[in-house]
């Protein structure tokens, strides 16, 4: 409910002065701030295509990894596909739970005394090492795969949303209290609109992490047959770099993607958080 | 125990982990009527905010009474008869100004407690125009101005300001001060009201309450006969200056009657 509230669009907010200097500022600069990372870019590019000339067991020509993702790119959309639909099942399964439980101990604070240890304990578990149990469990389907990607997921979320949920300033807690606000009315009202800066930030962690996740979880689910982690491991181990290289260039762009979506989310919510606002000069 | 004022009986109140010897609040006997203006003054660690937040129910005290109107503070909060504005202005910077004001209306429904009209109070702060914008657009004293006609919403039966306008500048600070006695002679509520300026003590109250420190005491009372509406020529008057100077003179003579602080470096 409450958090909803931000999230409206704000007619009129267009029109302040304030808004509009910075932005026409921000065209100006626009050469200024392009400029290096274009320039580096082909500088990268002019490097990789030395080495690749001069070794092409080290790197592939850029051409060729091109010419394999323009080739069939129905190919590497399934693949992506694939790998995207675990990324993004193990987010929503191991952030939700995340969620749920730091609201569940903002409330309760022995269940705080009960979950956290244990949840510290998985955090310092290398996931990896657990991924090759949860195949023999589950089978070479997308279920071990989640699950790895949602254990990865899950703790940054867990740290921050509590975090986020302390975080309230103490005068307003005081407004609430003269107003004798139920539990719940502070909960929603207060601690989780505060928590969203919070939340976001571990999103931000997260999503990049999730792919991380799946693509780890496919490398060690030997028999699975989609997904850029398995087209990876079988392009190396049949020493065709060009696709190990599209693949990776395919999780790239997934992982930029999701970082431009968090960031839209971020302006969309938190317009009121210090985060977001530029300084007026 | 009377429902027309304010009463505070031998309340003592001892932080945990402070000096046993030196409370926080020790032995505060005080009477405020029904719609007074009331400053607490005195140096800081007299205890007079830490009053304020017992007389909110924001905090519990070892002994001693504390009656509202004949209720306790807890019944008081439930009722939603308190208004509070606390230091900073304790804005909720995702709502915008009107729904920042109207907040106490849609919180703890059931006291059922009817609310102004959150429009009417922007225009009595000034800030009508102000209404869709968000705290992060506004000045310190638009903010606070904003707390104001948040806390005046629900028409407190007791209004309780800590400190409001300290982070303000001095001009902001006379004009919202007139601004405050202009609301409160509107809806004619109690005001306990926590400053360590003189000025402002004198300016806004009927009595003006000083307090020593360690042990924090209520160390004498003094009423303030200045004619209202306090409009600028009463405020600049030689009668408010003569105030002034007995105030100080009284603040003076409570900083002496309590130990020195133990963070100040001896001469």
């Amino acid at each position: 409910m409450a958090t909803s509230t931000p999230a409206r669009p704000r007619p009129g907010h267009e029109a302040h002065p304030h808004r509009r200097a910075p932005r026409r500022r921000r065209l100006g600069l626009g050469i200024g701030l392009w400029l290096p990372t274009a320039v580096a870019v082909v500088l990268f590019g002019f490097a990789w295509s030395a080495i690749a000339e001069d070794q092409p067991y080290l790197l592939p020509p850029l051409a060729e990894v091109g010419a394999v993702l323009v080739e069939d790119p129905a190919l590497f959309l399934d693949n992506a596909w694939s790998t995207l639909s675990i990324a993004l099942s193990g987010v929503a399964c191991g952030a939700g739970t995340a969620f749920v439980l730091s609201l569940l101990m903002s409330e309760i604070p022995l269940l705080r005394r009960a979950i956290m240890p244990m949840a510290v304990v998985l955090n310092v578990t290398p996931v990896v090492a657990l991924a090759p149990a949860l195949v023999v469990a589950f089978g070479f389907g997308m279920t071990p795969k989640v699950i790895v990607t949602a254990i990865i997921t899950f703790f940054p979320v867990l740290i921050n949303v509590t975090t986020g949920l302390r975080s309230v300033s103490v005068p307003v807690l005081h407004v609430f209290s003269t107003l004798h606000a139920s539990r719940m009315e502070v909960l929603f009202r207060l601690r989780i609109p505060s928590s969203l800066p919070y939340t976001l930030a571990a999103l931000r962690v997260v999503f990049p992490l999730s792919i991380v996740g799946a693509v780890v979880a496919e490398f060690v689910a030997a028999g699975s047959s989609s997904g850029l982690g398995t087209m990876i491991r079988n392009s190396a181990a049949t020493a065709r770099l060009e696709y190990v290289y599209a693949a990776v260039a395919c999780l790239a762009a997934m992982g930029v993607l999701m970082l431009a979506l968090i960031t839209v989310l971020e302006r969309r919510l938190l317009f009121w958080h210090e985060s977001q606002q530029r300084p007026t000069s | 125990m009377s429902d027309d004022r304010i009463e505070v009986r031998g309340l003592t109140k001892t932080y945990e982990g402070g000096d046993p010897l030196r409370p926080a609040l020790d032995g505060i006997d005080l009477e405020i009527p029904r719609r007074h203006f009331v400053s607490l003054i005195g140096p800081s660690g007299c205890g007079k905010s830490t009053l304020l937040r017992v007389i909110a129910g924001l905090e519990g005290h070892d002994s001693g009474d504390v009656t509202v109107f004949g209720s306790t503070p807890k019944h008081m909060c439930e009722a939603k008869a308190v208004g509070l504005v606390p230091q900073t202005p304790a804005l909720l910077p995702w709502l915008n100004v009107r729904r920042n004001v109207s907040l106490p209306s849609r919180v703890n429904r059931r006291a059922g407690r009817g609310s102004e009209d959150p429009d009417q109070l922007l225009r009595m702060v000034g800030l009508d125009d102000a209404a869709r914008k968000y705290p992060h657009e506004l000045s310190g004293g638009m903010k606070q101005r904003v707390a104001i006609a948040r806390a005046f919403g629900l028409r407190p039966d007791l209004l309780l300001m800590d400190e409001p306008f300290s982070a303000l500048d001095e001009f902001t600070r006379e004009a919202l001060q007139l601004q405050l006695l202009n609301m409160w002679e509107h809806m004619s509520t109690t005001v306990v009201f926590v400053t360590h300026s003189v000025r402002e003590a004198v300016t806004l109250s009927d009595r003006i309450v000083v307090m020593s420190a360690r042990p924090g005491r209520v160390h004498e009372v003094l009423p303030v006969d200045l004619p209202r509406p306090r409009d600028r020529d009463v405020v600049s008057g030689p009668h408010m200056h003569a105030l002034e100077d007995r105030v100080r003179a009284s603040l003076q003579s409570a900083w002496e009657a309590g130990a020195a602080p133990d963070d100040l470096v001896p001469l």
